[in-house]
């Protein structure tokens, strides 16, 4: 069962579109397995809805004339109605990927995002998602079953969402569905004994806390 | 953003349906839209959203031409797409948000980088409901019934249910958005309870 969820302030900014699309794909795709998120998010965007088009009271007394003079209204909606065409909404096909020989099928949401090479580091895989959105990364990283991050902590944050499998750290168990936000003042070491698919998006390096696992930074570019 | 989410309810509105919007109105001009290409419900649809639009957009853009573009974009779009709007699926005014919302996303998008991948409608569909139908979730028929029984608790009740069960906010939280003492909040709570248990039966809890 799902016990990890985006928190609140994140699905009023995933609803409002403030969120880079990193981070409103993984709400989007967490979503779609959380029942209990998606009846938040619906409630919200009732919400925000209703009042982004209630009729301000206020309205009614401001007179702006720089807009009534940028803008015209009868041509915009001649222009638009004069073809009476409509979008033919494409039928959505479902993607998949391969890793350690094993095939995932992906999310939807990730259906338009280009997907950059495969790199290896060993039981760890890393498929870059090009979204082109400066410091923040996002990837989808593959651990075969018995691998592992070496214990680690972030600058920044790194969101974990799990896509397939499981892994386990201190804190505990993680299943498919679970978000998982990290910042700096966490430090964990996460293994998958069954091995796992994520979606992650971090902002920053991963920092290796532990002795020899020091020497292990490649890995935390790796995955980062 | 910060959204007033549950102000209105202090005003014994209720949650869904806001006085202030001619739900059915709206629903019935975008499905005149839908169905039979009606340029005058267009035309009225523009009217009332148009504006509206133009200035939350102004709020997002740095320049005017940016925020008419907004105002262009999503009402073709409403145009164009207005056979994907279910309206036992939800208001109109949250179809028409959603289209709103996805065309300054992946406007922002573009301004920022250069990215013209047009993401938005992969991560907000304009088709599908956002209530979720599947079967796969234990807690779902439960929940079904439950809003079912909502709707006939008075509005005040409503808001708070609502706010604590869906939200999950505490009773604290609750007391602080609807802007009520704590002790109104948990007697609603206790009343909406008890007219719930009744309604849903006693071998639900
Ligand atoms: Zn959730």
């Amino acid at each position: 069962m799902i016990k990890h969820h985006p928190k609140f302030e994140l699905l009023q900014s995933f609803v409002d579109g403030d969120l880079p699309a990193s981070l409103s794909a993984a709400v989007a795709i967490h979503a779609d397995m959380c029942a209990q998120c998606q009846k938040k998010i619906a409630l919200l965007t009732d919400q925000i809805a209703e009042t982004s088009f209630e009729e301000n009271f206020l309205d009614r007394f401001i007179v702006d004339d720089e807009a009534v003079d940028t803008i015209d209204f009868d041509k915009m909606i001649e222009g638009i109605t004069e073809s009476s065409d409509i979008d033919i909404s494409e039928t959505k096909v479902k993607k998949s990927i391969e890793f350690a020989n094993k095939t995932y099928n992906l999310p939807t949401v990730l259906n338009n995002i280009i997907l950059g090479k495969t790199a290896h580091i060993g039981k760890l895989s890393r498929t870059r998602l090009e979204l082109q959105e400066d410091e923040i990364h996002t990837s989808l990283l593959h651990i075969e079953p018995g691998g592992g991050v070496p214990q680690h902590t972030h600058k920044g944050f790194e969101l974990t969402l799990l896509l397939d499998g499981s892994f386990h750290d201190e804190h505990g168990e993680y299943v498919k569905g679970d978000f998982i936000m990290l910042d700096g003042s966490h430090t964990h070491n996460p293994i998958s004994a069954e091995g796992c698919l994520c979606y992650t998006v971090a902002n920053d390096a991963l920092h290796f806390t532990q002795g020899i696992n020091k020497l292990l930074n490649p890995i935390g570019a790796f995955i980062y | 953003m910060q959204t007033n989410l549950l102000s209105r309810v202090t005003s014994d509105k209720p949650i869904h349906m806001s006085e202030k919007i001619n739900h059915p109105q709206l629903c019935a001009w975008l499905s005149a839209v839908a169905n039979t290409r009606d340029k005058v419900s267009f035309t009225h649809l523009f009217k009332f959203f148009g504006p509206k639009i133009q200035s939350i957009a102004r709020g997002k853009f740095p320049n005017e031409a940016q925020a008419n573009e907004v105002v262009q974009e999503t009402m073709s779009n409403v145009w164009r797409k207005a056979h994907l709007f279910d309206k036992d699926k939800g208001a109109a005014t949250t179809w028409v948000y959603t289209v709103m919302r996805n065309v300054t996303f992946d406007m922002l998008r573009k301004i920022k980088g250069n990215k013209e991948d047009n993401l938005s409608d992969d991560i907000w569909p304009l088709a599908e409901s956002m209530v979720c139908e599947s079967e796969s979730f234990d807690d779902h028929l439960e929940n079904k019934q439950l809003l079912s029984v909502l709707e006939q608790l008075p509005e005040a009740q409503q808001a708070v249910v609502k706010g604590f069960y869906f939200m999950e906010m505490s009773q604290e939280q609750l007391a602080v958005h609807l802007n009520l003492p704590l002790g109104t909040i948990k007697s609603r709570l206790r009343l909406a309870l008890s007219k719930l248990k009744v309604q849903l039966g006693e071998d639900n809890d």
